[in-house]
């Protein structure tokens, strides 16, 4: 028949390429790859309308937080107009050991008076004690000569432990001191010349809000912020049991009332009955967690929110 | 100890003071829940989820026990001290110094100064009373209080002769272990282990026996035979252990109650390894057969005996699962020794460990959730658990020679020996399934194969 011609080579050639197929497929594709665990970062996921939420503020906002900003409990004092950049040059000159070195003029002068360039530092040390070494340095900055001809000059006259004119300077100022004394403390004097740019706000009483108004009345997508503050601050105190296999199991849920100024209006209600005796021990590990970690500080400008609300422990990974 | 203690204990405590019962708590608490729930919808509340913590050992004031009349007073002193060593050498709690106490139990029906145990940072308080009573009896009280909340979280009040007050401490400790943990304690129980003395080369063995924290130390056989692999019964005050006697080494039977002794079955050549069923009914135990040896298991009863493996191997160290279905033990089958499970009416058998090296001596725990064994390699001697599948092995410690667990009555501690080498001689340890908290055992000498009975009562 027609088909077994056809089979014969048809088949051959199937099982040709089904046989270098597979055996390329089976040595080519080794294991598959192997991708490293990578240490978990936590986030929360929150919505563009919460995002728009948390971050909104109007102008024309309802002035649900009538009271200034302050910061401290002292007199009232409008904030500094400029509080950046203020320089107080009344403040009494720091005053190291070391004595002013001849090194840097020869600089700064050239280069405020122009005009006029060398003449006054190249009298002025003059002046001063007359050894017959500065005069030739002092030269050189003086004329349009090049420099570093100058100084080869020089090197080749003077003998080697005279190479620059700082090392050459010293001398005559030696009646004065000319110990270098570093003393660490004086390093702060010495940087800080500028008034403290940030300064706390007073007022009658605290407010940490800064916001006059506020954006559109309370939005619990604010739990992220105070939220966050809650859980860190009950972490440190909550000391759960060990368990074994049935502790990867437990959570517990309490709903909570605080007052103003953090601490619990009242104990703690849980909010359903464990269901074995680790389950209980969790609860309660939970429940004192809550009550040793009081007061706890929370945004005031969120108390609506935070006043009452529901902690929730888990050991059930999220 | 002679007869269990007559000893009554009521839970009167609860209704007696200002707190409510726990049922009207729960129906108080869910009512408020209900109300909540209601407002929780129209506010919108808030869940904040809170994973993390720290697991850590709890801090626990343990004052001694006030005593009733002048004469309790070394009692009252002596239970809390034992309470204290209990908890302390479990690991999960942190008792706090009584020097740094700055209130003083006096009567311990009225609630406590919760605010004076808060500031020596404790979590939990017991208080707890000792008195002689006229018939001669002596009863002893404790409540267990959560100062953070002010509950009472649980109170007793048992009743027992003078002389076992030690017991009462023990049993006291374990209700407090129970209340805080969520777990059943440990800490009435006793443990047998083979003590050894002398020089190495003639070294003693006498079976002994004593309560977990090493007190109580009492001799079992005089010291004139060998004796190996002590084991207790789960359900009787019975032991049973191998001796090299005249002749082959047996398997005997031992009631640690009456003193009295019998070989378990008459078997030709050597029987060793025994083990009892959960039940107390039955022996499981190796019989040697040419270089060989296989699991039979004999019924005390009827003394018929069963073979459950027939094998050109060396089948030994069979232990029972709890709940009596299937048994694990160690066969050299497969050429090295390994750890295999099978059903305890004989059968197949399953391999449940595949590490390197050579695992031995396995033991089932109380709770079912773990076997532990003995492995070997790489020159050391480990001391681990996996579970009865095989999986999740977990090495807890490790040296040179490490040999012969043995789990606590709730499974969460395992007991073993150590012996460093040397001129010295093997110590038992315990450490918790967890691998942390491994602490040396108070004996007399040294000491070795130790063996946990069930908890007393």
């Amino acid at each position: 028949m027609k088909f077994d011609k056809i089979d014969k080579t048809l088949i051959a050639s199937v099982a040709l390429h089904v046989l270098v197929i597979g055996w390329g497929l089976a040595t080519i594709s080794s294991r598959a790859l192997e991708v490293m665990p990578q240490d978990s970062v936590a986030v929360d996921v929150i919505s563009p309308d919460q995002l728009a939420k948390v971050m909104a503020g109007m102008k024309t906002g309802k002035k649900d937080n009538p009271k200034p900003l302050a910061e401290k409990v002292a007199e009232a004092k409008p904030p500094a107009e400029d509080t950046v950049g203020k320089i107080d040059d009344k403040k009494a000159p720091v005053i190291t050991e070391t004595a002013p070195q001849e090194q840097p003029k020869p600089v700064e002068k050239p280069v405020e008076k122009k005009p006029e360039p060398p003449k006054p530092v190249v009298e002025k040390p003059k002046e001063e004690p007359k050894p017959p070494e500065p005069k030739q340095v002092e030269k050189k900055p003086e004329p349009k000569v090049d420099p570093i001809a100058e100084a080869l000059k020089k090197e080749e006259k003077k003998p080697p432990p005279k190479p620059t004119p700082v090392a050459t300077t010293p001398p005559p100022q030696a009646p004065k001191k000319t110990e270098r004394v570093f003393d660490q403390s004086k390093i702060a004097a010495l940087i800080d010349k500028r008034d403290p740019s940030r300064q706390s706000i007073t007022g009658e009483t605290l407010n940490s809000n800064a916001a006059l108004g506020l954006a559109k009345g309370s939005s619990t997508a604010n739990i992220a912020t105070w939220g966050a503050m809650f859980k860190s601050q009950v972490d440190r105190c909550w000391k759960k049991p060990y368990g074994g296999v049935e502790a990867q199991m437990a959570e517990a849920e309490f709903s909570i009332s605080l007052k103003r100024d953090g601490t619990l209006e009242a104990t703690p209600v849980t909010v359903g009955r464990p269901s074995n005796p680790f389950q209980r021990v969790y609860q309660e590990s939970g429940l004192r967690a809550i009550i040793d970690c009081q007061p706890y500080k929370l945004p005031p400008q969120f108390f609506d929110e935070w006043k009452s609300f529901n902690p929730f422990f888990t050991e059930k990974s999220l | 100890m002679k007869s269990p203690i007559p000893m009554t204990y009521e839970n009167e405590f609860s209704n007696g003071l200002i707190r409510p019962t726990r049922r009207q708590f729960i129906a108080g608490a869910g009512a408020a829940g209900l109300m909540l729930g209601g407002a929780r919808t129209a506010l919108g509340q808030a869940r904040v989820t809170i994973t993390g913590g720290d697991v850590a050992p709890m801090q626990i004031a343990i004052p001694n026990f006030v005593a009733g009349t002048a004469s309790d007073n070394e009692v009252g002193v002596g239970v809390a001290q034992v309470i204290t060593n209990n908890l302390k050498r479990s690991g999960l709690f942190a008792p706090i110094d009584p020097g740094a106490f700055i209130d003083k139990v006096t009567n311990i029906d009225a609630p406590p100064n919760f605010q004076n145990w808060k500031t020596v940072s404790a979590q939990a308080l017991v208080t707890g009373r000792v008195t002689r009573q006229p018939d001669g009896r002596l009863k002893a009280e404790f409540r267990l209080w959560d100062v953070a909340t002010g509950q009472q979280l649980t109170g007793q009040q048992y009743f027992t002769s003078p002389e076992y007050w030690r017991r009462i401490a023990h049993i006291i400790s374990d209700q407090i272990y129970e209340r805080l943990t969520g777990e059943k304690g440990y800490f009435d129980s006793r443990v047998v282990f083979v003590d050894e003395t002398g020089a190495k080369e003639r070294r003693v063995k006498r079976l002994a026996l004593m309560d977990q924290d090493g007190a109580n130390v009492r001799y079992l056989t005089r010291g004139a035979d060998l004796v190996l692999t002590p084991r207790f019964s789960p359900s009787t005050q019975e032991i049973t252990y191998m001796e090299f006697g005249q002749g082959d080494p047996r398997v005997y039977l031992f009631n640690i109650e009456t003193g009295q002794r019998e070989i378990v079955g008459n078997f030709p050549g050597m029987s060793f390894s025994p083990r009892f069923s959960p039940d107390g009914q039955r022996v499981i135990m190796s019989l040697q057969q040419g270089g060989n040896s296989n699991l039979f298991v004999m019924d005390l009863r009827s003394k018929s005996t069963t073979r459950l493996t027939d094998t050109p191997a060396i089948d030994t160290s069979p232990s029972y699962a709890p709940d009596g279905a299937r048994i694990c033990f160690e066969s050299d089958r497969g050429g090295k020794p390994q750890i295999y499970t099978m059903a305890a009416s004989g059968g197949p058998a399953q391999r449940i460990s595949f590490g390197d090296g050579s695992y031995s001596t396995p033991v089932w725990s109380p709770r079912g959730d773990y076997i532990a064994f003995t492995k070997q390699g790489g020159g050391q001697f480990s001391i681990g658990i996996m579970k009865p599948d095989g999986s999740g092995e977990r090495l807890l410690t490790s040296g040179y020679h490490n040999e012969g667990p043995t789990f606590a009555p709730n499974g969460r501690v395992i007991m073993f020996f150590r012996d460093p080498g040397g001129s010295g001689g093997p110590s038992l340890y315990s450490v918790d399934v967890s691998g942390r908290n491994e602490l040396k055992v108070p004996t007399p000498g040294f000491a070795s194969d130790p063996a946990w009975s069930p908890l007393l009562s």
